[in-house]
């Protein structure tokens, strides 16, 4: 498995997470490239189906990224983000699909250093972990 | 309505003598409308309902197993083998009874229980566990008059069962999640409200909101809205939009989590008459 680069779906707050990813790139902050990041207006935003979404069509790993508690723009939408995402991993085992590949991480636009650090270690995670298996006989 | 005066009774193994062999007869589009109920779980309901799909005119999924898998395919959660070995036991292998010649096997099991539309292109859905009686009544006006929506309606309403409910739903903050028989439920008031699972939120109308009216929550058998599609995810969603353990802050967080673990049996609470399809092996265990 030591070639397996596993590839990360991450949305990202736009006010927070989305701008720490932005400050680790002009930082010229070392993070694994293996991350597509998507904008979002707020971690609350982020339906259980887009990351499902991502993880059947290929993804190994969804990161959402979302405004410290206390700081979000909305007030309230990185708690129902932590909500649907603790429900979510209720469901995951279930459907074959190990929780550890969904994360969700509070992320301050001023933190690149930390979401450098966040993706490097959720990448190290799911190397671990191995690609998201396809059903060969059930 | 009066239906049997009108159509004849091509094949119906469940009550008339019909055999495979009457139906390999047939010539191709022969039968104007096939109505098949059941997932597809081994070969031969495979072999059969491409035969049927040869000889018919239109397939029409009926019944929520037909239309989504169904409660059979909960089964999907596990592997073919481990589904075996839970139900006889290590070491069984399927075969004929002892002595008895091959033909006389139990039909191969296929990897996972499918819906009709997995198995052959599938026409119309008439949904349900079992489908109410106003929207059979629907399918036959329309197909006995001619008169047929385009192909790969669903029978039943576009728009989400709280809309026929009786119930008046206020979406209240949940405090608690509770199972129907822990509460006796206000008449009137909607069930999730007073925190029952009711999933009438994701489900499609179409029977009058027939298990609310009766007290009983919805538990989704006419199948996810369009809007919601996956039924189970976008009811993770609503939850989590509904729950609540007093002011939101960090400090809140052990008590949300409290009320969320309150779901018990999320997946066949959420997901009882389908399992979404999941390309991946089961993982976490091993
Ligand atoms: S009881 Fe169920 S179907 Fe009726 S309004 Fe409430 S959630 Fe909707
Ligand atoms: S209320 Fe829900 S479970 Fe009951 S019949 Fe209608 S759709 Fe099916
Ligand atoms: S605005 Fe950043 S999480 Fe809501």
């Amino acid at each position: 498995m030591a070639d397996f680069e596993p590839k990360v779906v991450a949305f990202l707050c736009r006010w927070c997470a989305y701008a720490g990813a932005d400050l680790a790139g002009t930082s010229r902050l070392q993070y694994p490239p293996n991350v597509v990041p998507i904008r979002v207006p707020c971690s609350g935003r982020v339906e259980p189906s887009w990351v499902v979404d991502a993880l059947q069509k290929g993804a190994d790993g969804v990161l959402i990224g979302g405004c410290h508690p206390g700081d979000c723009h909305y007030v309230s939408g990185n708690y129902k983000a932590r909500r649907r995402v603790y429900l979510l991993k209720k469901i995951l085992p279930e459907l074959g699909i190990a929780p550890e590949r969904v994360r969700l991480e509070w992320v301050s636009a001023t933190e690149g250093k930390r979401f450098a650090q966040v993706v490097a270690d959720f990448v190290e995670e799911l190397r671990a972990l191995g690609p998201m298996k396809v059903m060969s006989e059930g | 309505m009066e239906v049997l005066s009108q159509v004849e009774i091509a094949f119906w193994p469940a009550l008339a003598d019909s055999k495979k062999a009457d139906l390999e007869a047939m010539p191709k589009g022969y039968i104007d409308a096939a109505l098949i109920n059941g997932a597809i779980r081994t070969q031969e309901n495979l072999e059969m309902v491409r035969l049927l799909r040869e000889k018919s005119k239109l397939i029409v999924a009926y019944g929520a197993c037909a239309h989504l898998g169904g409660i059979p395919s909960l089964a999907n959660l596990y592997g073919r083998e481990e589904l075996l070995k839970a139900a006889f036991g290590d070491g069984w292998r399927p075969g004929p009874p002892p002595g008895a010649p091959q033909e006389d096997a139990p039909p191969e099991l296929l990897p996972k229980a499918l819906p009709l539309a997995q198995a052959v292109p599938v026409d119309y859905t008439v949904p349900g566990c079992p489908p109410p009686a106003g929207l059979i009544g629907e399918f036959f006006s329309a197909f006995l008059s001619g008169e047929m929506p385009p192909p790969g309606h669903v029978f039943a309403k576009v728009k989400a069962l709280c809309e026929e409910c009786p119930r008046t739903r206020e979406e209240r903050v949940l405090k608690k999640i509770v199972r129907p028989h822990e509460i006796v439920p206000d008449p009137e008031a909607c069930l999730l409200d007073q925190g029952i699972i009711c999933l009438g939120p994701v489900t499609r109308g179409g029977c009058s909101a027939a298990c609310p009216s009766a007290g009983m929550p919805c538990t989704g058998c006419l199948g996810p809205t369009p809007k919601a599609g996956d039924m189970g995810l976008s009811m993770v969603s609503a939850l989590a939009s509904l729950v609540r353990a007093g002011e939101e802050g960090e400090a809140a967080i052990p008590s949300e989590n409290e009320i969320l673990d309150q779901l018990v049996d999320p997946i066949g609470t959420l997901y009882k008459y389908g399992v979404p399809d999941m390309p991946c092996a089961k993982e976490g265990e091993g």
